[in-house]
């Protein structure tokens, strides 16, 4: 157990002295959070409001609502959709993850006209541009009818409707797609390097067991896979605010990860044997792997012969473990997943350790 | 033996090692007495490596047996692990940890308290101790080698091929280091193509040649058994010299091309004799040149192949 102590620190020492490793392993995922956070989460300066008109006198809406509805066009801050006047808009609005709804009332002219007219606003409060989006109706409201002379009032109703940003479904991906590149990539350059240079050699004349060094490196790797999640998760919460759910089952799927995908990687430097060729069969291997297993797009928007691709991924069971703890809250959902991983990881490394010679015969 | 067997640190009984058709190492024995460097010479693909591996319980033999201080290596690998030290071929180690560290780190697998500071005295890095390991040169890097095959205090130290590729003084350097091996008492098994380096290290020297062992002997004994015989060239002599010098009993002849007389000398004491006889008789001669006899020599009477020929084979 000593030696395992031993090697873990001596990996570490190397890996932190080791600047740009440490770089792309760390700031790697950080930048795609950035570059697809920034693509994806805020795509649209202007805010969609929804407007349900049901001051309607023989079939068209009252002059009265149709300045309103203009007024609100008018701000430039608003794409303004138009609901049916008919439905029940805070059900529609929950339903449909909504954010904001503005609904004129019936009788809203006549109201009107006797100052005391009432417009409501149907939101979703957990929305951070909620607070923006009633400053700016609020201001539409006292500039109307202009010149001001009358007075609406703003009756809000909130609705807090469970939904799921862009951020929230990347960052699961991120983290498994982390783990997954750390350690494949990890593994095959040690194996491979190890090899070509002669240090297996060398510590194959030393009592260490092969066994023992495979202990040691998965530990390793599963470390610095969990320091990979925890800068992803940072850095997601502090700037995305994705709500993460607190799960031992993604921990649990994270190490198995790392086990699957290093064992993979002791496979691969096993037939590929120089270090380079090695490195690419990684890639071969990990790039389509992060594009067709729904780390960075949800697998229901691609087509069906992709899809039945993504079942035989192993990332893929990755991915939805991961969404599932942390996000969704269905850990029941989530153990299935861990099962299938856990399982793939085990066969991997025993694979791995099976395959991986220190020395020819 | 009058000794008993405490005194043999390595016996090889008809070892074989065979990779599909081609026989590495075909049928060699030999014994290696503790304390002595002892030297494996012989050019690349020799089978020194394969039969230092087989010792070092990397390979399995197809046949044959071998005991490293009494360990018998099909059976007793564990034993025989922690009593090795072992500078394996084209050596290399953790380039991002320091001399120190790569020291304690292999250490560290032994379980062994040894003195860390006392080995990086020992190959004289003490300057480069907080030094990595892939900024060090190649000859202080094959050092840091030799006291990494030390850590465990082994009784037995394998150093294969330990100065290949260096320059003559860094060389010199790691020649200086094996020595003081000796002096602590170790057995080293030394293998190499260079035959300065067994003449200058090795107390044994045994020649292989395509998987077997062609000679076994000091320096000296394989030179007088199988080199040339040594020869003094009179540069810009008088033919009649070599009248004279025959009178002294010794082989001598006129190259006429150079001016040259070439006496085969039978010991070292004859050239005093025929510098005296010289004299005496006022023959006037130029430079005197000492042609020594080597261990190529004995390499290419044993096997009609130049030891560095061979090598490309």
């Amino acid at each position: 157990m000593n030696r395992v102590l031993i090697n873990l620190k001596a990996s570490f020492k190397m890996f932190f002295r080791n600047k740009a490793a440490v770089f792309w392993t760390l700031a790697f995922p950080c930048i795609l959070i950035l570059l697809f956070g920034a693509i994806f989460s805020e795509m649209d300066s202007k805010y969609t409001l929804y407007v349900q008109n049901q001051d309607i006198v023989n079939g068209n809406p009252t002059s009265a609502s149709e300045n309103f509805e203009l007024a609100l066009n008018l701000t430039d801050a608003f794409n303004v959709e138009t609901l049916d006047p008919t439905i029940n808009a805070t059900k529609y609005a929950f339903d449909n993850t909504l954010s904001y709804v503005v609904v004129i009332p019936e009788g809203f002219e006549k109201d009107l006209s006797v100052a005391n007219a009432t417009i409501e606003f149907i939101y979703d409060q957990s929305q951070t541009s909620a607070a923006v989006v009633v400053g700016i109706l609020n201001s539409v409201i006292a500039s109307y009818p202009n010149p001001p002379q009358l007075f609406v009032s703003l009756k809000y109703t909130t609705i807090a409707p469970k939904r799921f940003s862009f951020m929230d479904f990347f960052l699961p991906g991120m983290i498994a797609m982390s783990a997954m590149t750390t350690s494949i990539f990890t593994a095959v350059e040690i194996s491979s390097r190890y090899r070509e240079t002669g240090i297996f050699r060398k510590l194959a004349t030393t009592p260490l067991r092969r066994i023992e060094w495979m202990l040691s490196g998965t530990i390793y790797l599963i470390v610095i896979s969990f320091i990979g999640m925890s800068v992803i998760l940072v850095l997601g919460i502090a700037l995305f605010d994705v709500k993460v759910i607190p799960d031992p089952l993604s921990l649990i799927l994270v190490a198995t990860t790392s086990m699957l995908f290093s064992g993979m990687g002791m496979i691969l430097s096993r037939f590929v044997k120089d270090p380079e060729t090695a490195g690419a069969a990684a890639n071969a291997i990990t790039f389509p792997m992060m594009f067709l297993s729904g780390s960075f797009f949800p697998l229901e928007q691609m087509p069906e012969f992709l899809r039945t691709i993504a079942t035989v991924l192993p990332l893929t069971y990755v991915n939805n473990g991961l969404r599932d703890a942390m996000i969704m809250g269905e850990p029941q959902r989530a153990i299935t997943n861990t099962i299938i991983v856990a399982v793939l990881g085990v066969i991997c490394l025993l694979a791995g350790a099976w395959i991986t010679k220190w020395e020819e015969e | 033996m009058l000794l008993g067997r405490n005194h043999i640190a390595i016996e090889v009984n008809s070892l074989v090692k065979k990779y599909g058709d081609l026989t590495a190492v075909d049928s060699i024995s030999f014994t290696i007495n503790k304390g002595e460097i002892f030297s494996f010479l012989g050019p690349n693909g020799a089978g020194k490596t394969t039969t230092v591996e087989i010792l070092e319980c990397l390979r399995k033999p197809t046949s044959g047996s071998a005991y490293v201080l009494g360990f018998d290596i099909s059976k007793d690998q564990d034993e025989i692990k922690k009593r090795i030290g072992v500078l394996p071929q084209e050596f290399n180690t953790f380039d991002s940890l320091t001399v120190r560290e790569n020291l304690q780190y292999f250490a560290g697998m032994f379980g062994s308290s040894v003195d860390i500071d006392g080995l990086i005295k020992l190959i004289d890095l003490e300057d480069k101790r907080n030094e990595q390991y892939k900024k060090l040169s190649g000859g202080l890097k094959q050092r840091l080698g030799v006291a990494m095959a030390l850590v465990n205090d082994p009784e037995v130290v394998f150093l294969d091929e330990p100065t290949s590729g260096l320059d003559p003084k860094a060389r010199r350097e790691v020649w200086n280091v094996i020595q003081g091996l000796k002096k602590q008492g170790k057995t080293v098994f030394l293998t190499t193509h260079y035959m300065e380096e067994a003449e200058a290290l090795a107390d044994t020297v045994t020649i292989i040649h395509k998987g077997k062992i062609v000679a076994t002997g000091t320096p000296e004994e394989l030179i007088t058994r199988h080199g040339q015989r040594n020869f003094l060239i009179l540069k810009n002599t008088d033919k009649a010299a070599v009248p004279l010098i025959e009178t002294l009993g010794l082989e001598a002849k006129f190259e006429s091309g150079a001016g040259d007389v070439k006496v085969a000398l039978n010991h070292s004491s004859d050239m005093s004799e025929i510098v005296r006889a010289l004299t005496l008789k006022q023959i006037a001669f130029g430079e005197l040149q000492l042609k020594r006899s080597s261990l190529e020599d004995v390499f290419l009477n044993l096997t009609g192949e130049k030891l560095r020929e061979a090598e490309t084979l």
